[in-house]
Parts: C-alpha cells; sequence; structure tokens
C-alpha cells in the first residue's frame, strides 16, 4: 500500500484498525460471558433442570385406579362392590389447537353430558392452556359410551374433530342392599379408604395397587413408555348369610317401630343389638344393631334422629333429671348442630354396637357363674339353697329379683328362675381367686380380636383377684359390677354350650383374589377349652330349663315348633336407681344338640319400667321363628293353634309385622305359669291362684301389675320382680367401673 | 483505474469454517425438526430438505458473488438501497402470512424475507455513505445523514413487519460501522452508557409496573425474561424450556439426536432455540466448540478487513463480521436468558431459506475483498 490511490479508495487507517481489534476483543468478551453463563446454567441447574425435562416426560404418565374387592356374603351375595366410572376431562390446549375443532366437540359435549356450552366455551376462552379440567363426575359407562365411539377411530359416528377430551377412570363403592349388616359392612371415604367395620378392618386386603403408565429412560437413555397394570384388590367371604341377617334386621326394626315414641320421644331404645352364631366355628352368622343407615348415603341426618345425643367424647349426654335415659336428637336439634356435633353423632351411629358398646351383662352371666362352680369342683350341682329374697354379704343385703324369697333354690332352679342368691352362694362357695381365674377364660376383660374394625377394649372393666372383695363376687355373680360387649358374651356363651371349645370369633371365612381364585380360607380356630364336655352338658341342660321349665324366665323366648334353651338379663345400669336397665337373652337351638347361639341386648327400652327381659326374649322369639325353619331345622315341638296361625300368616307374607301382635296373645294363651303347682304342665290357664305372697296385693290398673302396699313398686306378676325397686347397693366411689354403658369404641 | 493482474488470495481457513458451520446446521436441523415434521408434515426431514436447497442456492451464490468485485457496489448502493425498501413495502399488499407473522413475499414461487435483503443492503448503503462523507462524517450533520438512511430502512423493517429484531441488528450493523469509521470512543461509551441506564430503568418500569396496565407482549416478555419460572405457562415457557434444555445436557450432551426437548418442549426449536437443543446433544462441549467456530469465523473476516485493499472493502467486511457477530451473541443470549426473548435466529445454522442465501451471501462479498488483499 505504497502508493496512494485515486478516487474514493480510502485507506483503512491504523486507528481504524484498532478499533476494529477493540471490537473484536468486545465480541470476544461477550463470547467469553455467554460461555461463562452456559457452564453456570449446567453447572447450578444441570440436577435440577434435568430432573425437569425428565418430569415432563411423564407428563403423560397417568395413574390407573384399581378395584376395590368385593364384600361377599356365606352365599355369594355381593353385599359391596366397586364400580367403574369414569370423570370427563378437557384439554383446553389440545382441543385450541385448532379453531375448527371447537365447536364439533362442544356440540358433542352438549348433547352426550347435558352440560352448558357458555360455561365450556368460557371457560376455554379463560384458560386456552389449561390440560385438566374436570367438565363431568363420576358417569358410568353407559353414559360414556356415545361419546367414547366418538372419539375412538374406526368406531360409528367417530369424528376426527372432536379433540381435547378424555376419560379418567376411577371407582366408586356400591351397596346393593342399601343398609343390610351396615354396622359390620362399613363404608369407604371418597378416596377409597374403608372406615368402619369390614371396610376399614380388611382395608389392605380389599385394596388393591395403583398402575401407573409411564415413560422411562433405558440404558441408553432413550425415552420408553410402559404400563404396568393395577392390581385389583380382593375380594373377602364373609361368614354372614344374608338371609339371616335380613330376618335380624327386620325384626329389629319391627321392635324399634313398635317402641319408637312411646315412653319418650325417640327410637324404641337406646341400641337394641343382635349377634348370631355358630358355636361350632365361631363364625358370625348374623350381626346387626338399630339404629342402622343407608351405606350408599351413611351421612343422611335423618338416621340420627331418635338417636340418644352424644358428646365430643362419644359419652351419651345426659339428661335433666338422673331418671333420663338421655337427651333424644329431634329435627329442631338437628338443625342446631354444629358440623363438630353432627359428626360426633354419625360416629355413634357409625360405630357397630355389637362390638363397640360395653354394659354390665346381668343374669346371662349366671350359666357362666355356674359353669364356674361346677367345673373347678366347687359345688356339684346338687346343691339346695335357701333364697330368703337377699343375701347379706359384707354389710350389704344384696336382694334377689323376688324380693320376698323362693325358698329352697337348686342350682338348677337357680339358673331357670334366675335366683340372685343361689348365685351369691356358688360365688362364694367357688371363691374370688377361682372365679376371676375363669372370668378370664371366659375371656371377659379381653379382645375377642374379631375381624371387625372398632371392638371395644375391656381391659380393666373387670375385677383382678386382688382388688375384688367380697361384695364384688357376690354381685359379680350375676352379672351387675363388670362390663362386657355383646361379641365378648357370645363367643364365651358358645364355649359353655359346645362342650368348651371357646373359637376366636369370625366374620370372613375366605380371602379370594380378582379372578376368583382362594388366597386364604380362614379356618376355625380354638383358641383354648374353657370347660369340660360335662360341665357344658350341665350348662346345657340347666339353660333348657329357662325356656321349657315351667318357672322359667325365658319361655317367651320359644320360637313355634321348636325347642331351645338360654339365659335372660335384666342388669341395672350406672348410676344405681335411675330405672334404667339393659335387658337380654343369649339363648341357643336346638335345646338338644345346639348348633347356633343367638344373643339380643336391649339397651334402655322406650317404655316406662324397662326392667323386663321380654322385651329381648320377644325379639328372640321373632327371629328363631323365622330362622330356624330357614336353616333347615325340623320341628321338635307341637304346634298350637294360634302358632300354626302364626306360621301361616308368616309364610304368606315373609314380611310379619304381626309377629309382636301374635306374640302377646300367644303369652296369654300359655300364661304366666309362676306357681308351683303349675310346674308340671306346659300349657295352663290364666293364674289365677294366690300362691305368691305378691298375688293378694292390689293390682295396677294400667299395667296389670301388683302394687307393693310397703313401698308402692310394682311387681311383676311372674317373678315377684319389684319394679323400680334398688335392687343393688350403689358402691359409689368403690366403682372402678365407667359410669357409661357406651362409648368404649368409636 | 488500471488494475495489475495478480495472484488472488483466497482465505480458505473462512471456506472451511462457512462449510463446517452449514454442514453442522444441517446435521442439527434435521436432529431437532425430524420429531414435530414427522408430526406435523409427515415426513421427518421436511425442514431439513427445505433448508438443504437454499443452503447449496446460498453456496452458489456466495463463489459467484466472490468474484464479483466488490467496488461495484458502491456505485449500486443507491438501486439496492431502494429495491430493499421497495420489497419491504410490497410486503403491505403482498405479504404472506406465516405463524401470524406476515414477513414474507413470494417472488415466483420464492418465499423471501425483505427484512434479510434489508440488512445486505444497510452494510453496503452504510459503507457507501462512510466514503462518500469522508472528513464530515466526523460532524454532527453527517454522522446524523450516515444513521438516518439505514434507520429508516430498520423502521420500516418495524413498522411493516413487526419484526424488531431485524431493526436492531440493521441499526447495529449500522452503528458498529460507524464506530469503525469515526475517531475516539468517549461518544460511544457516553450513548452505549445512555442506553444501557435507559434500558435498565425501562425494565425496572416494567417489572414494578403493574400486570393488567395495557401491557403489550413485549413488556411480558420482559417480565417473562425476569422471571420465567412465574410465566411457565406464557411467554416464558420457550426460555424456561431451553434453559431446562441446557442444563440436562451436561458437559458432553445426551447424544445428537437424543434431545427429549424438541419432542415438542421447545416450540419451533429449529428457529431460534436451535441452540439449546444443540446444548442438550451435544453438551457444553458442543456449545462452545460451536461458539468457538463464530468466534473463528468473526476472527478471520477481522483479518481480512484490516488487511482489506481500502476503506469500503474493510467496511464490506465489517458490516458483515458486525451482523453475524450481534445475531450469534443475541441468539445464545436469548436461548441463555441474558435478555429478554427477541427471536433472533442464529446464523447458518437456523431454519431460514432467506437468512441463510443473504448470510452466505454476504460471506462472498467478505471473499471477494480477501481475494483483493494485497491487490492496489
Amino acid at each position: 500500500m505504497k502508493r496512494r490511490r485515486t478516487g474514493n479508495a480510502q485507506k483503512f487507517t491504523i486507528g481504524m484498525k484498532k478499533k476494529l481489534v477493540v471490537l473484536f476483543v468486545l465480541v470476544l468478551l461477550a463470547f467469553v460471558g455467554l460461555g461463562v453463563r452456559l457452564i453456570f446454567i449446567t453447572k447450578n441447574n444441570g440436577e435440577e433442570y434435568e430432573r425437569q425435562v425428565l418430569s415432563q416426560q411423564q407428563y403423560d404418565s397417568t395413574t390407573l385406579p384399581f378395584r376395590r374387592g368385593e364384600i361377599l356374603d356365606a352365599n355369594g351375595t355381593v353385599l359391596a362392590y366397586s364400580e367403574k366410572v369414569y370423570n370427563v376431562i378437557l384439554d383446553a390446549k389440545l382441543l385450541l389447537r385448532d379453531q375448527k375443532f371447537v365447536d364439533p366437540t362442544v356440540n358433542a359435549l352438549v348433547k352426550e353430558f347435558k352440560l352448558n356450552s357458555g360455561e365450556i366455551r368460557s371457560y376455554l376462552s379463560e384458560h386456552p392452556t389449561s390440560q385438566y379440567y374436570i367438565l363431568a363426575k363420576k358417569l358410568s359407562y353407559d353414559e360414556i359410551k356415545n361419546f367414547q365411539d366418538m372419539i375412538t377411530p374406526g368406531m360409528d359416528g367417530y369424528d376426527a374433530d372432536i379433540q381435547g377430551v378424555w376419560f379418567e377412570p376411577s371407582y366408586i363403592r356400591k351397596y346393593p342392599n342399601g343398609s343390610l349388616a351396615c354396622d359390620v359392612i362399613g363404608f369407604t371415604s371418597s378416596d377409597n379408604n374403608g372406615m368402619y367395620g369390614l371396610e376399614e378392618y380388611y382395608n389392605n386386603t380389599l385394596s388393591g395397587t395403583t398402575g401407573r403408565e409411564y415413560g422411562y429412560l433405558d440404558e441408553d437413555s432413550n425415552l420408553e413408555r410402559t404400563t404396568i397394570p393395577a392390581t385389583d384388590g380382593d375380594s373377602i367371604v364373609t361368614t354372614i348369610d344374608g338371609s339371616l341377617q335380613n330376618i335380624v334386621e327386620k325384626h329389629l326394626k319391627e321392635f324399634n317401630d313398635q317402641y319408637a315414641n312411646n315412653f319418650r320421644q325417640g327410637n324404641g331404645a337406646n341400641n337394641v343389638g343382635c349377634i348370631m352364631m355358630d358355636i361350632h366355628t365361631g363364625d358370625i352368622l348374623a350381626m346387626a344393631s338399630y339404629p342402622s343407615f343407608d351405606l350408599n348415603n351413611p351421612r343422611d341426618p335423618a338416621n340420627l334422629i331418635g338417636m340418644p345425643a352424644v358428646d365430643e367424647k362419644g359419652n351419651k349426654l345426659k339428661g335433666e333429671s338422673v331418671f333420663d335415659s338421655g337427651v333424644y336428637i329431634t329435627e329442631e336439634m338437628l338443625s342446631e348442630f354444629s358440623d363438630e356435633q353432627l359428626y360426633q353423632n354419625y360416629n355413634a351411629l357409625w360405630k357397630n354396637f355389637c362390638i363397640s358398646d360395653t354394659y354390665e351383662p346381668g343374669s346371662v352371666a349366671k350359666p357362666f357363674t355356674v359353669a364356674t362352680g361346677i367345673e373347678s369342683g366347687s359345688i356339684t350341682g346338687n346343691e339346695v339353697y335357701n333364697c330368703k329374697g337377699f343375701l347379706n354379704v359384707g354389710g350389704w343385703d344384696i336382694k334377689c329379683h323376688n324380693t320376698y324369697g323362693d325358698g329352697e333354690v337348686s342350682v338348677a332352679r337357680g339358673v331357670e328362675i334366675s335366683c340372685n342368691v343361689a348365685m351369691m352362694y356358688i360365688a362364694q362357695a367357688t371363691g374370688i381367686s377361682t372365679f376371676t381365674k375363669f372370668q378370664k377364660d371366659f375371656g371377659f376383660g379381653l379382645k375377642t380380636n374379631v375381624d371387625l374394625a372398632g371392638e371395644a377394649r375391656t381391659e380393666g372393666l373387670t375385677y383382678t383377684a386382688a382388688n375384688m372383695t367380697p361384695t364384688d363376687l357376690a354381685t359379680n355373680s350375676f352379672g351387675q359390677g363388670f362390663n362386657v360387649d355383646m361379641i365378648e358374651m357370645i363367643t364365651s356363651f358358645s364355649s359353655l354350650i359346645n362342650g368348651g371349645y371357646y373359637y376366636e370369633p369370625h366374620i370372613v371365612k375366605r380371602i379370594v383374589s380378582s379372578s376368583g381364585a382362594t388366597i386364604k380360607n380362614i379356618e376355625p380356630r380354638v383358641l383354648r377349652q374353657t370347660i369340660s364336655q360335662s360341665t357344658s352338658d350341665k350348662i346345657v341342660e340347666y339353660c333348657n330349663q329357662v325356656v321349657a321349665g315351667a318357672e322359667g324366665t325365658g319361655k317367651t323366648a320359644r320360637p313355634a315348633g321348636y325347642m331351645i334353651g338360654g339365659k335372660t338379663g335384666t342388669a341395672q345400669t350406672l348410676p344405681r336407681g335411675n330405672r334404667q336397665y339393659v335387658v337380654s337373652f343369649m339363648g341357643y337351638a336346638p335345646a338338644s344338640d345346639p348348633d347356633i347361639a343367638i344373643y339380643v341386648v336391649v339397651d334402655r327400652c322406650n317404655v316406662q319400667y324397662q326392667d323386663d327381659a321380654k322385651f329381648a326374649t320377644r325379639i328372640v322369639r321373632a327371629v328363631l321363628t323365622e330362622a330356624l325353619p330357614y336353616l333347615n331345622y325340623p320341628m321338635t315341638e307341637e304346634l298350637s293353634e294360634k302358632e300354626q296361625a302364626e306360621l301361616a300368616e308368616l309364610r304368606e307374607q315373609m314380611v310379619t309385622t304381626a309377629t309382636a301382635e301374635g306374640e302377646e296373645t300367644t303369652e296369654e294363651g300359655e300364661g304366666e305359669a309362676t306357681e308351683e303347682e303349675t310346674r308340671t304342665e306346659e300349657e295352663t290357664t290364666e293364674s289365677e291362684e294366690t300362691g305368691s305372697i305378691w298375688e293378694s296385693f292390689d293390682v295396677d290398673s294400667t299395667t296389670g301389675y301388683y302394687i307393693d302396699p310397703n313401698t308402692g313398686n310394682l311387681i311383676d306378676p311372674e317373678s315377684g320382680h319389684a319394679f323400680g325397686g334398688d335392687d343393688l347397693p350403689d358402691f359409689g366411689d368403690e366403682s372402678i367401673f365407667e359410669p357409661v354403658t357406651e362409648g368404649n369404641g368409636n | 483505474m488500471r488494475r495489475e493482474r495478480e495472484e488472488s488470495y483466497i482465505d480458505y481457513s473462512m471456506i472451511f469454517i462457512i462449510l463446517f458451520l452449514l454442514a453442522f446446521g444441517l446435521i442439527m436441523l434435521y436432529s431437532t425438526s425430524s420429531y414435530e415434521a414427522n408430526l406435523d408434515y409427515g415426513d421427518s426431514a421436511y425442514y431439513f430438505k427445505h433448508q438443504l436447497i437454499p443452503s447449496i442456492l446460498g453456496l452458489v451464490g456466495m463463489v459467484v458473488l466472490s468474484y464479483i468485485p466488490y467496488r461495484i457496489y458502491a456505485r449500486l448502493a443507491m438501486p439496492i438501497y431502494i429495491a430493499a425498501a421497495a420489497l419491504l413495502v410490497a410486503i403491505i399488499p403482498f405479504g404472506k402470512t406465516i405463524n401470524g407473522a406476515k414477513r414474507w413475499i413470494i417472488i415466483a414461487g420464492v418465499s423471501i424475507q425483505p427484512a434479510e435483503v434489508a440488512k445486505v443492503a444497510a452494510i453496503i448503503f452504510t459503507a457507501t455513505m462512510i466514503i462518500k462523507l469522508k472528513k464530515n462524517l466526523t460532524t454532527l450533520k453527517g454522522f446524523g445523514i450516515a444513521l438516518m438512511f439505514p434507520a429508516v430502512l430498520a423502521g420500516m423493517v418495524y413498522i411493516i413487519t413487526r419484526n424488531l429484531s431485524s431493526a436492531i441488528i440493521i441499526m447495529g450493523i449500522t452503528v458498529v460501522m460507524l464506530f469503525i469509521s469515526t475517531p475516539g470512543y468517549r461518544m460511544y461509551i457516553i450513548v452505549a452508557a445512555g442506553v444501557l441506564a435507559f434500558a435498565a430503568a425501562l425494565v425496572v418500569i416494567i417489572a414494578n409496573s403493574n400486570q393488567t396496565s395495557g401491557m403489550n407482549y413485549r413488556f411480558e416478555r420482559v417480565l417473562a425474561w425476569l422471571d420465567p419460572q412465574a410465566h411457565a405457562s406464557g411467554k416464558g415457557f420457550q426460555t424456561l424450556q431451553a434453559l431446562y434444555a441446557i442444563g440436562s445436557g451436561g458437559i458432553f450432551g445426551k447424544g445428537l439426536g437424543e434431545s427429549m426437548q424438541k419432542m415438542g418442549f421447545i416450540p419451533e426449536a429449529q428457529n431460534d432455540m436451535i441452540f439449546s437443543i444443540i446444548c442438550e446433544e451435544l453438551g457444553l462441549f458442543g456449545a462452545i466448540a460451536v461458539m468457538l467456530m463464530f468466534l473463528l469465523l468473526i476472527w478471520r473476516l477481522m483479518v481480512v478487513a484490516n488487511n482489506a485493499p481500502d476503506m469500503f472493502g474493510a467496511l464490506l467486511v465489517i458490516g458483515v463480521m458486525g451482523h453475524i457477530a450481534i445475531q450469534v451473541i443475541l441468539n445464545i443470549a436469548v436461548v441463555t436468558n441474558t435478555i429478554p426473548n427477541t427471536g433472533i435466529t442464529l446464523p447458518f445454522i437456523s431454519y431460514g431459506g432467506s437468512a441463510v442465501i443473504i448470510q452466505l451471501a454476504e460471506i462472498g462479498i467478505a471473499l471477494n475483498v480477501a481475494r483483493n488483499i494485497g491487490r492496489d
């Protein structure tokens, strides 16, 4: 560049070259800066971003719901099942890829699912990038079938312009029989978790495993898609016999209808429970309580009306007077309930009375006292005691039902007429240490481990040898002073009559996979021998007399055409003298060779005078009258004309609302044979003889009971038992028991 | 003007770099676009084919231009400028809308992006103006005139095609050329500082403004730049996905063709965001290698400019160098979320027929300048 050029050929000067180098350096610096930035992004956020990338890849990954297992009864009837339903999901982003998709899709949605076109369109315009919006919930397959065809290529009605809608499957729980066995089955929450009963206890068995459809990276980091199918839950086959359960529930309902709003506003009783059990296996054949609820709609406040209201701990609210059995829920109360109060009371409704509530059993404990005495060798069974109407123990005069005394009472007669004094003598002969040891053997104070959620914990509700006084021993002998629950009693009672084998009670006999293969058979399990065969035979003999004997307290429990055995119970509650009673009957059939046990408990019947075991025995009779023919037991007893008429009526309608009335007439026909003179006769006329002291008293015109001139108490013409009389000493601060009969479970 | 025949200089290293970048670009383009192309057109090579033809045409054009004496552009400056302006104006009646933007016109079945033509026109015209103005350039008036013509072109690009990034590039090229041509740094530093301060103030105002207060979409881009996570479903989506791609690539990447982000996560990945896929598949190593290639290219252009036989040739090469440098820097800055998303393509690699032809043509001019090195 030595020669200077003419014209426009200017030279690129040194200064410019310098500036160009400066420019290059600036560019270089920019590159370095960007390079550093790249390195920082990779170094600082690399892992996080890599996870993001991988998680985005799984955007398509979906969970596949499992089907919860079914609950079946012993005959295969479905008690609970899960139905597949579909949510309709809108993917706005997918739909809005092309405006031509919008109209056909929205029109099809409106037509098939009765959706509001305006709402869908406004959602689309407001959320154009949304990919998940639930348009409709829980539709059945039939409801979505047409639309499914429209979006499935190759199907009739397929329309390629319908885009951005898909179906998300899920399951809902259904109970085809509504309220049948509601306390036993339980229900599920919306997220498919079991609540109460079998649904809760067997939740893990019934639940399957959620499946997944997802993408993953193979060892070469290639994206692969795979599906792990959901594993459906296992089904459980229960020992419940749906027909028996139906019979039981029908009669509990009838009982309630008969006594509801009778003496007070409210249900027929605070609680009524019934358990039927196969005594040779521990299978629970039926288990029910009233009030019940519809499993498909457990949160129906109408079911609460008439129930005693409970506080936050589940304890019954106390009435104004000590004689009030509770505060009963009315519609007005319901409307004033807070959500919490509502739930407390729902919990009281949902819990299973048969396993969750504890109470003092009363006289149904007497066979246990006798069995203890005989098995331990403390008595032979041939003893005869003298009942003066009371026995003084530890400074207390503890009365008998018949406060006027039954005279000479053998062991057998003690059970038959339910003599407290005889039992106290037997217990005294047995002694505290043996008595408490046998109570443990019978399972009192121990959980039975029945396979249901919510069994009450009864530990501490019985005495130990260390803290039992002679007075406690005396009251325990006839079933007062310690608490049990129904399942404990019937399980133990089964062992008394089956030869002494204490079976673990259970309600599920088989677990079946979703494909129908049996996974597990739950065999009857003998836990221990409580008494010997010979003792058991004697107990059966004594208990048969309760129903068959002339003086038997449980005659009204005998179903038409059959002979059964059992024991009645009328238990006082705390505080003593509150005129509130838990009455029960615990029996078995057939009398000659027992197979099934039945136990009915009526907690505070809705009548003025609650202490009458007939409230329970009538239910037993009504249930067994239908149940025994159903179970194919041949009739062994002659039928009276009235019974024949009753059975004919029963066969005719199979829904017997007339049972209770028939009961009354039958009673009259059989008569209340309590006199010694009529002991040999089965059928007698109405007793007008004056063999008992109380029969010389005036008769109360409204109830037909005698009136004790000294106390003014009403006296049962059958047993001489004084109603409202304060039989038991109130031990007050000595009591180790909770003052309520409910509230131990949930 | 007398001319002596001397042996011509051919910048082989620059040619090699260009061929490498083109080939690499085509490979990456295929890798990036095949998934989407297959989905949208049923042909995984759709974008590849549509880029291959302009690339070959561009190479031919480059070779041809490398033989055309560059001094001829001094005389053609005004016609080229007018032609570029006319093409831009022609968009208004004849423009074709692609992806919602009216930036293309179709001439004889070939779609052309006039904004790309305007970039070349700006380079040639500014170089000519600088030569014409000589010493007058140092005056405010002369400087203003030199700045005005490209500014008019940039304004047309922005107003007609709503393409801010092309307008910025045109102005950037002009400023780079003027920076070299005029002595002194003070004014540039002051202006640069002023622009930066203005931009910073704008960003602060936008960042504190209410979401609803009449923001146009570019403002939202600024907000998305400041916090891409918060705008992940809107303007920040592309940027965020690009960052994910870069971060997940690691040092050596997932391997060629193994990108996951290209599977629909980065929209239009073959355009502005192709660098993020390079990062994901080839890692930091590949990304820095590509940046080094561009740096080498810019260095070669600087060497050519410094050795150019005259100032006009030098200015042409500087214009080309500025063009490429600005696009590469801005593109990578966008991909790494260093600046707000503007939509600038990566030269020779991003998809775009007009762009690759124009860029190769510019290299052809630079090669011709190089050919004249040592001749007087």
